[in-house]
């Protein structure tokens, strides 16, 4: 039976001519765990919106939606609250409450169940979730992740049949990232709740997805089991597949070249695995490495020298506070003008705080800090930057060329916090390029930004760094920092373990690399990004 | 801190705190006061630990003292002259006065300190969640928001700073940059209260016959405790209202005699505000005859 049936939806938003949605039909089955796909913008919030009224947007709307054989819009608010349940992409503003347990039981609150029964069931999805070591915390002290699995706790205690999750890790890191989603899959799997999710994280949640639905301007364009929706926006050619992991872009980039088209369309690195292996059975391979250049420090063209490095830390030791441990030990880094340098490397080993030491908003206590030049930093929420009401404003009159390459001509009269995630970060790049800085630092700059968004990111980067900026960024990102990225290092235990070009970098480590990596280093030494892999095979056809 | 007067129900805390704050508050005899101050302090310390010491050494000595100076200054009745101060007379009673006064203070102020450890806003909210719902549902999510409120504006000022922006120099250059950061700290509360909004009505805010939930249990030990204070209370304030613990300081110190109600409402009072004491020591015991089996 189907959980949801939706039947010719077209919704249009009050004074827009387009429709955001257009003629949807979509099934999703009982039990099923359906990943909608598409670019930021695409419609698939409203989507998820229009199929819970109690949150839906305000529109025209023609078409049905309909919930286990009732149009959804009969159903009370007490079934809506309890069936369908809906977690939202930021992790703080959806907690209520002060006291998880609290937030907890808020929903069971609402439909004025009694004390006895609210227990037993807050009992069962704390001890479920495991959270029952920080059942009696204040909501301020949990970690984002924490407060993400707390409002899906407090969601799934309601034991709704159908699970909505917006966007639901877009805030989180990567290890967070995993534990949500992985328990997002034991929620499918052991309670045979249907869920239905968007993610920008598609790596992560194609292969646990029965079906995946792909959405292009309000339009569905692909519906149908990962791998093969892979294979369909293969065959159309369709940009949507820039979206998609890195084992399916090579596949799509391949397929439309000819190569590997009788194979399987390959989702994560298992079966990018597989599908290489198949893909090279039999071949004589004559080329497995690409040239690999070592570190070279940028040299001045005039007078042929190595140029001096623009942020130079040298043994610097920081604490937050004279009781608590050292953040930062004996940390040592050079930066060259011109170059994209990444951080990369786990939560709380120091990476910000080094960042903000360079920002000049902390202070080493021993060793030696040395900024040639002026410093900007973009902030991980790029909405802490604005303070007018106008991006116009925010900007001031004066239109420089930089605006032109990132592309905000458009926004100026808007309202910095009704942009999208991506215009942010644009408009916030433009302020903090006003003060003509020579060294550009970005905190976890992809963040929430789906793989469009990321390529326009790496497009500035790029001019910029042509212009002679100097770009250190600290990610989480290492598909990011992998292709774009002119030297990357290691974070660890607040110092940097090794540093090194991508390619070399990436090749020499085993578990902290990218996809493409894992899923070729059985047959190629070094191959860290889809072109990489895209060149070697071809090499060897 | 270990706190064992923490575990039992908010209502038997915030009825503790009621009867010694308010007997404290009225009962002017020295007894009352040395009762009420002794044990005010030792709780502070069990609950608050150095601090409270901290707190009371520096700040609430000192104001006994500026009590006991500043009211003679004032006040003049009273018929034992210690001395004469240009025009004014400075009487023994009126010191004695301060003093009681200063004591009086002292131990509100510490029970007050106290009162933050054990109830937390948590179980305030239960307490008065049970009368009227939405408004503690309200202050619930006051207390969830202030918090944040305050991260942001740290974060917003800092991102300033580390934007390269040039920096507030004069002080009304700074005061310009402090109301533009809190005008766009509140856009950005309403943006998150949308979302906040949508967390709540998603989940079924606004039906009818809301209830609310609490973790805590009234068990034996609660109602022990109940009967306990309440009988405790009763014998305190037939002591107060008979009349035989009336002290007057002026025009000089009269007390009434000592008689059995006196007594034995001294004694209740002091059961009664050294009872988180005694069960925080009764614990301990426990504990160290437990260990000793072990």
């Amino acid at each position: 039976m189907e959980a949801f049936r939706i039947k010719n939806l077209t919704f249009t938003y009050p004074e827009k001519t387009r429709p955001a949605l257009r003629d949807i039909n979509l099934d999703i089955n009982m039990g099923e765990m359906v990943a909608l796909c598409g670019q930021s913008g695409c419609g698939k919030t409203t989507l998820l919106r229009n199929m819970k009224p109690l949150i839906a947007p305000h529109g025209e709307i023609s078409g049905s939606i309909e919930f286990y054989g009732t149009d959804v819009n009969e159903l009370s608010q007490e079934v809506q609250a309890s069936r369908i349940g809906y977690v939202l992409q930021n992790p703080d503003a959806q907690i209520v409450t002060e006291k998880v347990w609290h937030e907890l039981a808020f929903g069971l609150e609402s439909l004025s169940m009694d004390t006895k029964t609210i227990r037993l069931r807050v009992a069962e999805m704390a001890s479920f979730f495991g959270i029952q070591g920080w059942f009696h915390k204040n909501v301020n002290e949990l970690s984002g992740g924490q407060k993400q699995l707390l409002n899906l706790a407090a969601v799934m205690v309601m034991q709704p049949d159908v699970l909505i999750l917006d966007e639901p890790t877009s805030q989180l890191d990567p290890i967070a990232a995993g534990d949500f989603l992985a328990t997002v899959s034991k929620i499918n799997r052991e309670l045979g709740t249907t869920v239905i999710i968007t993610e920008h994280r598609l790596e992560d949640v194609l292969p646990m997805a029965d079906r995946a639905v792909v959405m292009d301007k309000g339009e569905i364009i692909a519906d149908d089991t990962p791998a093969d929706v892979g294979a369909i926006l293969a065959k159309k050619n369709h940009p949507m597949f820039l979206a998609m992991p890195s084992p399916l872009q090579t596949y799509a980039i391949l397929y439309n070249e000819g190569v590997g088209k009788d194979l399987e369309c390959p989702i994560d690195v298992r079966t990018g695995r597989d599908w290489l292996t198949k893909l090279l059975a039999g071949k004589e391979l004559s080329v497995t490495e690409l040239a690999a250049d070592e570190e070279s420090l940028p040299v001045d063209n005039e007078t042929g020298k190595v140029m001096a490095p623009s942020i130079e830390i040298k043994d610097a030791w920081f604490r937050y506070h004279k009781n608590e441990n050292d953040v930062l030990k004996d940390l040592s880094l050079e930066v060259y003008p011109g170059e994209i340098f990444c951080i990369v490397g786990g939560n709380g080993t120091g990476k910000t705080t080094t960042m903000s030491m360079i920002a000049g908003l902390r202070k080493a206590y021993r060793g030696k800090v040395k900024v040639n030049g002026t410093t900007a930093m973009l902030p991980q929420n790029p909405q802490v930057l604005f303070t007018e009401d106008t991006v116009r404003e925010e900007l001031g009159d004066e239109f420089r060329k930089e605006y032109e390459l990132l592309d905000i001509e458009d926004l100026m009269d808007s309202h910095p916090y009704d942009l999208s995630g991506g215009e942010q970060q644009r408009v916030a790049l433009a302020k903090i390029l006003q003060t003509d800085p020579d060294i550009l630092l970005l905190d976890e700059p992809t963040k929430g930004l789906d793989n469009g968004l990321k390529k326009e990111l790496a497009d500035i980067l790029n001019r910029l760094k042509e212009r002679g900026t100097t770009i250190l960024m600290v990610s989480h990102d290492v598909e990011f920092c992998g292709r774009y990225g002119d030297r990357c290092a290691m974070f660890f235990d607040g110092r940097i373990i090794t540093t090194n070009t991508p390619r070399i970098f990436f090749s020499g480590n085993s578990f902290y690399t990218t996809a493409i990596n894992r899923m070729s280093r059985h047959i190629f030494t070094n191959a860290v990004n889809v072109d990489d892999l895209v060149e070697l095979i071809k090499a060897n056809e | 801190m270990r706190n064992t007067f923490a575990t039992y129900h908010p209502i038997i805390e915030f009825g503790f705190f009621c009867v010694v704050i308010g007997i404290g508050m009225f009962m002017i005899h020295p007894v009352f006061l040395a009762i009420g101050a002794s044990a005010a302090f030792i709780f502070a310390i069990l609950t608050g630990g150095k601090g409270s010491l901290k707190f009371t050494l520096c700040f609430l000595l000192p104001m006994i003292i500026v009590v006991m100076v500043i009211n003679p200054l004032v006040n003049h009745q009273g018929v034992t002259i210690l001395f004469q101060l240009k025009y004014s007379y400075i009487t023994a009673e009126s010191v004695i006065y301060g003093l009681m006064m200063g004591l009086m203070l002292t131990s509100i102020l510490l029970w007050f300190s106290s009162y933050n450890k054990v109830m937390t806003s948590d179980k305030f909210t239960y307490l008065f969640g049970r009368i009227m719902p939405s408004i503690s549902l309200i202050f619930t999510m006051v207390m969830r928001f202030i918090p944040n409120y305050k991260i942001q504006i740290k974060k917003i000022a800092d991102a300033q700073k580390a934007a390269g922006a040039a920096e507030a120099k004069t002080l009304k250059e700074k005061i310009h940059s402090g109301i533009k950061i809190i005008s766009i700290m509140f856009t950005w509360a309403l943006e998150n209260s949308i979302d906040s909004a949508d967390s709540m009505r998603s989940r079924g805010y606004g039906l009818k016959n809301r209830t609310a939930f609490s973790i805590y249990r009234f068990d034996r030990r609660d109602g022990a405790a109940a009967v306990f204070l309440a009988v405790m209370t009763v014998i305190v304030l037939i002591g107060c209202i008979s009349g035989a613990c009336h002290v007057d300081y002026f025009p000089e110190i009269v007390y009434a005699k000592a008689n059995l109600i006196h007594i034995s409402s001294c004694i209740a009072f002091a059961l009664i505000c050294y009872f988180p004491v005694f069960i925080e020591v009764k614990e301990v015991l426990v504990w160290k005859h437990l260990e000793s089996k072990i």
